[in-house]
């Protein structure tokens, strides 16, 4: 059995003062390996809260997310914040629109960090991070601080961090926002890469063009599911 | 590696407010070993006196103070007596000696004189006193400690006057000893008690004979003879650290001010950089990084801050210590501030429970934060 996502009936509501706002309503769908399904649907749509559920960075109201691999199934409802921690670090990359590198560390020791916090030794990482830093083109920039990278190369960074323990599924949250479009299609690239590497690429974004490269489009407003479309332009597996 | 790196650069890119606070444990920590260095270096000045001195029981008048004696009021009889007992406790002399303060208790202007009867030199009563000018024994004249004689510009031939009847020739300069024979002037007991008017003693100074017990001794005595109390050197030295302690106690709580403020001066720098760096916390929540990983990369930051405040305020105290030590040395021949291992060693655990407390909060703050708030992602 080929590795799952699977979002169940999700529903997320919060309170804002008095009255109750419903961010997602009924969500269901499966994520798989090979795929790059892109999310689409104008601001307030409930797509960085539909991923922020996937993820498990926040639990929802009703509903279930299941990650099922060939040696179980977790219900991430059922797992402590620790133990998402640990399920986020072993199977999950991100790469977000903003606030992707850590400040203070230098390019190779922002791609080191996941492997620092997995305990990979130092020796390992270092090599692992120079290797991960060539594979995005970005091998003479290993020491320069966030600060000295362009916003596509900063993306670059943040996508060979995303790819230190090479997880199964990738999170990438408005990925090219910030960048031109030279650099966006560098991105975007990078990431339909992974899905023929077999692994899973959950991209959100505003941006339909980019979207249509994805194998799988869901179009996302007031919180509900309104769509489904499989994109005639790649061929899905 | 990355975690201290990440505290580091971290406290390198707010230098100036990390320098500041380093500064405000620093002189917490300063403050604290100084203050409580001058209890160490007097309980260790007075052991090191003690242990200088020839005969090792006191006896004093019943009640009066141990440090201080005071008018002179052991009677002639008293002598008498303990000289019969002598013989039988193994006492091997009897010294008898008045003592007189002139001028105050500050060192610089007062003369401390000490009687000894006659045939007694000083340096029965402190062992291994020199004459560096002219000779020990008294002969009716004065002999005076090296501190006196460079304090007062005195030298062999001096006239000391006592009173507009009473003058004295100073007829022996002591070598500078390190003691307290270094402030004294030795003079005949019958001088002293003719300015008194008295036929009265003091203290009575007893060294016990090689073989014998100077605790045992101590006890005999006050037991044969009413009306007094006899000391050892070591019962001296417990009340002294006794009367230390309180004083210790006082001086902590003093420092202990500075302290509370160096540790607010922590607690809101730490607390600054956690909400400065809440995406940061975030991200790394994000990624993968475990609650307890934030609290530990936080309460690190402030531990670093407190150990290393800590550290250069324990040197510049000790600094401070050995100033002072210099001072009271050329003005009084003791040292009375020092840093023993142990209050280096109780400045350092201070000021790492200084920065453990300080983080505390932070940490937790740091290590609550939701994903979603700290990155914004509502």
């Amino acid at each position: 059995m080929n590795p799952v996502l699977e979002a169940r009936q999700l529903t997320r509501r919060y309170l804002q003062g008095e009255s109750e706002i419903v961010a997602l309503r009924n969500f269901s769908q499966r994520f798989e390996v090979g795929q790059v399904t892109a999310i689409v649907g104008p601001s307030g749509s409930g797509k960085t809260t539909l991923l922020n559920l996937l993820a498990g960075f926040d639990l929802p109201s009703e509903g279930e997310v299941l990650l099922k691999t060939q040696e179980r199934t977790v219900s991430l409802s059922r797992l402590s914040e620790e133990e998402r921690a640990d399920l986020r670090l072993h199977t999950m990359g991100f790469v977000f629109q903003q606030w992707n590198l850590l400040p203070t560390l230098s390019a190779w020791e922002n791609v080191a960090f996941p492997m620092m916090l997995a305990g990979v030794s130092y020796r390992e990482r270092r090599a692992r991070a120079q290797a991960l830093l060539e594979a995005v083109g970005l091998p003479h920039r290993a020491h320069h601080l966030p600060s000295r990278l362009s916003g596509g190369e900063q993306q670059r960074v943040a996508l060979a961090r995303a790819l230190a323990l090479d997880p199964l599924f990738l999170f990438a949250d408005e990925p090219t926002g910030n960048l031109d479009s030279a650099s966006g299609s560098q991105v975007m690239d990078l990431l339909l890469r992974q899905a023929e590497r077999e692994r899973g690429v959950i991209l959100v974004t505003h941006d339909l063009q980019l979207a249509r490269m994805a194998h799988r489009l869901l179009y996302l407003r007031d919180g509900q599911l309104t769509g489904e479309e499989e994109s005639k332009r790649l061929n899905p597996r | 590696m990355e975690i201290l790196a990440l505290i580091l650069r971290n406290l390198r890119s707010h230098s100036v407010r990390s320098l500041l606070t380093l500064l405000g444990i620093l002189v917490a920590t300063a403050a604290m070993v100084l203050f409580m260095s001058f209890g160490e270096g007097l309980s260790r000045a007075l052991g090191t006196e003690l242990g200088h001195l020839g005969p090792s029981i006191e006896v004093l008048p019943q009640g009066s103070s141990p440090l201080g004696p005071s008018y002179p009021e052991l009677s002639p009889a008293v002598l008498k007596q303990i000289q019969t007992l002598a013989p039988r406790l193994g006492i091997q002399h009897v010294i008898p000696t008045v003592l007189l303060t002139r001028g105050g208790f500050n060192f610089n202007t007062a003369f401390f004189f000490e009687g000894l009867p006659s045939g007694v030199n000083p340096a029965t009563v402190y062992p291994g006193v020199e004459a560096a000018q002219g000779h020990l024994h008294l002969h009716g004249q004065a002999v005076i400690g090296a501190l006196v004689a460079q304090r007062n510009a005195l030298q062999l031939g001096s006239l000391l006057r006592l009173s507009p009847q009473i003058h004295l020739n100073v007829v022996g300069v002591l070598k500078n000893s390190g003691t307290l024979a270094d402030n004294l002037v030795f003079v005949p007991n019958r001088v002293l008690q003719n300015l008194m008017g008295t036929n009265n003693f003091s203290a009575i100074l007893i060294s016990p004979q090689p073989s014998e017990s100077s605790q045992a001794i101590a006890q005999a005595l006050s037991q044969a003879i009413p009306g007094i109390q006899a000391q050892t050197t070591g019962d001296l030295l417990k009340f002294v650290n006794k009367a230390l302690a309180i004083s210790n106690l006082f001086r902590f709580g003093i420092s202990l001010v500075a302290l509370i403020v160096g540790g607010l001066l922590v607690a809101n720098t730490v607390m600054m950089s956690v909400y400065e760096r809440i995406r940061e916390f975030g991200l790394m929540r994000a990624i993968g990084a475990r609650r307890s990983f934030i609290f530990r990369l936080v309460l690190l930051e402030s531990l670093i801050l407190g150990a290393l405040g800590g550290a250069l305020g324990l040197l510049v105290g000790t600094l401070g210590s050995l100033g002072v030590d210099w001072y009271t040395q050329a003005r009084v021949g003791l040292p009375l501030s020092a840093v023993t291992p142990r209050l280096a060693l109780f400045a350092l655990a201070i000021a790492l429970l200084l920065g453990l407390i300080a983080g505390f909060w932070p940490a937790r703050t740091a290590s609550r934060l939701s994903v979603v708030q700290a990155l914004e992602r509502l």
